[in-house]
C-alpha cells in the first residue's frame, strides 16, 4: 500500500476529527487569504494614489516664469519628489476646458490669466507630502498649496492596521489550527496505540511509524488551503464588479490567474509545515514506542 | 547464536525476575524454557528483543552485544528475530493476510513481492483459504497460525514464542508445537518457547530449560517438565 492510500485509509475511519481539522485549516487560511487580498489591494491603491500628482502648488499671478523655475528646482533638489511638473497659464487653461467640455457656459469668458499657473508635484513616498508641502509655503511666489495627505494618512493608517489585524488574526487562527492538529493526531495515536506497539514488536522504525502521521498532518494543510484559495477566488469573482465599481480608477482587476496560484502555493507550503509540525509535537508527546 | 551472560533483571528492589542467568543457545537449537507463572519466562524473551533492559549483564544475539545497540538498531535486531505471542497481538481491522504482511511492508518491500512471500508462508501454516477473513472469524488455532505465519515470513534467525499453545485446546496446541518443530527443522530457525504445558514438553523431548524464582533450576539437553 503506497503511504498516501494508507494515509487516506486513516482518514476515513475517523472522518469526523479529520473534517475538524481540515475545517479549522480551511477557515485559518481563507481568513489568511482575505488579509492578503486586503493587503495587496491597499497597497496597490496607495501606489495608485502615490503615482497621482499628490502635491499643486498655485503661484500667484505676477511671478515670473524665471521664479516658478527656481521654485521647481528647489523641490527637485530634496530629493524627495519623483516627478515635478510645470503647468503654465495655458496649459491650465487646456486642462480646464477638457473637464469641462461639456459645459459651455462655464468655457464662456474664461481666459488663460484667469488661471494660475502651478507646479503638480508627485513624491517617493506618502510621508514626504508634509515635509515638501512645507517648503512650498514657504516662498512667497506661492499663493495656495493643496494635498490630499489626508487621504494618504488615511490610507497609510489602514494599511497598518489591516496589516496588524491580519497579522494578530491570522496568528491566532493559526495557533488553534495548530493545536486542532495536535490533538487530532494525538487521538489517533492513543488509538492506534495496540498497532504502534505491534508495528514496533515485528521491527518497525520510528520513522516508519511516524510517517502516516506527518503525512496526514501534510493532507490536513493542503486541503484546508486548496478550499481556502478556492473560496478566495470565488468571492473576488463574485464581488469584483461592485469592488471595481467602488475604487473607480483604480485598476484592482481582473486578478492574473497566478496570484491565486501563489497564493495556493505558499498557503500549502506554510500549511503543510503546520501540519508536520502538529504532528511532530503529537508524535513527541503521545507516541512513547519501547 | 543467543548468550545471556549473568543476567538479573529487577523489576523493583524487592522484585527479581532473573536472577544472575547464563545461557547458551546455539543456533538451529529448539528449547523449552519452562516454569511456573512468575518464573521469568517472558522476561528472558523480552530481553532478547530489548523490549526491556537488564538489570545487569551482557546479552548477545549473534555476537553481537544486543544491550549496546543505539535505539535506531533495535528495529533492525527485531527484524531479525520472529515473536509468537501468547495473546496473538494481531491487528483485528486487517485481514489474516494483511496481518502477514506487516513485517514485510516494514522492510518496504513492493506489492508483487509482498503478495507472493505471505501467500507462500500462508500455504505452510495451512490458512491460504483464510487470506481475506479477520481474526474475529477465525479459531483459535488458526488465530495462533497467523500469528506464527507473521513471525516467520520475514525469515527471521530466531523464533521465540511466549505460551503459544495457553489460550488452545490440547489438540490444537499439539498442532502448533508441530508447525513450530517444522519451521524449526525446515528452516533451521533458533527456535524459544515459553511455556508451562508440561504434556507438550514431555511430548516433543527438546532441550529444556526450567526456571524457578528467576534462577535456572535444571538444564537438560533432552528435559522434561513437572507442572506439579
Amino acid at each position: 500500500m503506497t503511504q498516501i492510500k494508507k494515509t487516506v485509509t486513516l482518514l476515513r475511519r475517523s472522518p469526523y476529527q479529520a473534517l475538524a481539522a481540515i475545517l479549522a485549516m480551511s477557515l485559518t487560511f481563507f481568513i489568511a487569504s482575505i488579509f492578503v487580498v486586503l493587503i495587496i489591494g491597499g497597497q496597490i491603491i496607495l501606489n495608485y494614489i502615490e503615482q497621482r500628482p499628490q502635491v499643486i502648488a498655485f503661484f500667484k499671478d505676477d511671478v515670473s516664469e524665471a521664479k516658478i523655475n527656481e521654485v521647481t528646482e528647489e523641490v527637485r533638489t530634496t530629493g524627495l519628489a519623483r516627478e515635478v511638473k510645470y503647468i503654465t497659464k495655458e496649459e491650465a487653461l487646456a486642462i480646464y476646458r477638457e473637464r469641462n467640455k461639456d459645459e459651455p457656459l462655464l468655457l464662456e469668458s474664461v481666459t488663460a490669466d484667469f488661471l494660475p499657473a502651478s507646479i503638480d508635484i508627485s513624491v517617493r513616498r506618502a510621508r514626504d507630502i508634509a515635509q515638501i508641502t512645507e517648503i512650498l509655503k514657504g516662498r512667497q511666489e506661492v499663493e495656495r498649496v493643496i494635498t490630499p495627505q489626508n487621504l494618504v494618512d488615511q490610507l497609510v493608517k489602514w494599511t497598518k492596521a489591516i496589516r496588524l489585524g491580519g497579522i494578530i488574526f491570522v496568528s491566532t487562527l493559526l495557533s488553534i489550527s495548530f493545536l486542532i492538529i495536535i490533538m487530532v493526531i494525538g487521538m489517533r495515536i492513543a488509538l492506534r496505540r495496540e498497532e504502534i506497539s505491534i508495528m514496533s514488536l515485528v521491527g518497525a522504525t520510528k520513522w516508519y511509524i511516524a510517517r502516516p502521521f506527518f503525512t496526514e498532518g501534510i493532507i490536513y494543510g493542503i486541503i484546508g488551503t486548496t478550499i481556502a484559495t478556492f473560496l478566495i477566488y470565488s468571492l473576488l469573482l463574485f464581488y469584483s464588479p461592485n469592488i471595481a465599481q467602488f475604487l473607480g480608477p483604480i485598476q484592482v482587476f481582473p486578478i492574473h490567474p497566478v496570484f491565486f496560484i501563489y497564493l495556493w502555493l505558499g498557503q500549502a507550503l506554510a500549511a503543510s509545515f503546520i501540519g508536520m509540525a502538529g504532528a511532530a509535537i503529537a508524535l513527541y508527546r503521545y507516541l512513547k514506542i519501547h | 547464536m543467543i548468550q545471556f551472560e549473568h543476567i538479573t533483571k529487577n523489576y523493583s528492589q524487592n522484585q527479581s525476575a532473573l536472577d544472575n542467568i547464563s545461557l547458551k543457545i546455539a543456533s538451529g537449537e529448539f528449547v523449552f524454557i519452562v516454569g511456573p507463572s512468575g518464573a521469568g519466562k517472558s522476561t528472558l524473551l523480552k530481553l532478547i528483543t530489548r523490549e526491556i533492559m537488564p538489570t545487569s549483564g551482557k546479552i548477545l544475539v549473534d555476537e553481537e552485544d544486543i544491550l549496546r545497540l543505539p535505539e535506531s538498531k533495535i528495529p533492525a535486531l527485531r527484524r531479525k528475530i520472529g515473536t509468537v505471542f501468547q495473546d496473538f497481538k494481531l491487528l483485528l481491522n486487517r485481514t489474516v493476510f494483511e496481518n502477514v504482511a506487516v513485517p514485510l511492508e516494514v522492510l518496504g518491500k513492493r506489492d508483487p513481492q509482498v503478495e507472493k512471500e505471505v501467500a507462500s508462508v500462508l500455504e505452510k501454516v495451512g490458512l491460504l483459504e483464510k487470506a481475506e477473513s479477520f481474526p474475529a472469524q477465525l479459531a483459535g488455532g488458526e488465530v495462533q497460525r497467523t500469528s506464527i505465519a507473521r513471525a516467520i515470513v520475514g525469515k527471521p534467525k530466531v523464533l521465540l514464542a511466549d505460551e503459544p499453545t495457553a489460550d488452545l485446546d490440547p489438540k490444537t496446541a499439539l498442532e502448533v508445537i508441530e508447525l513450530l518443530e517444522r519451521i524449526n527443522k525446515d528452516d533451521k530457525t533458533t527456535l524459544i518457547m515459553a511455556t508451562h504445558n508440561a504434556a507438550i514438553v514431555n511430548h516433543f523431548k527438546k532441550r529444556v530449560v526450567t526456571l524457578k524464582k528467576g534462577k535456572i533450576e535444571k538444564d537438560e539437553k533432552v528435559g522434561s517438565y513437572d507442572s506439579d
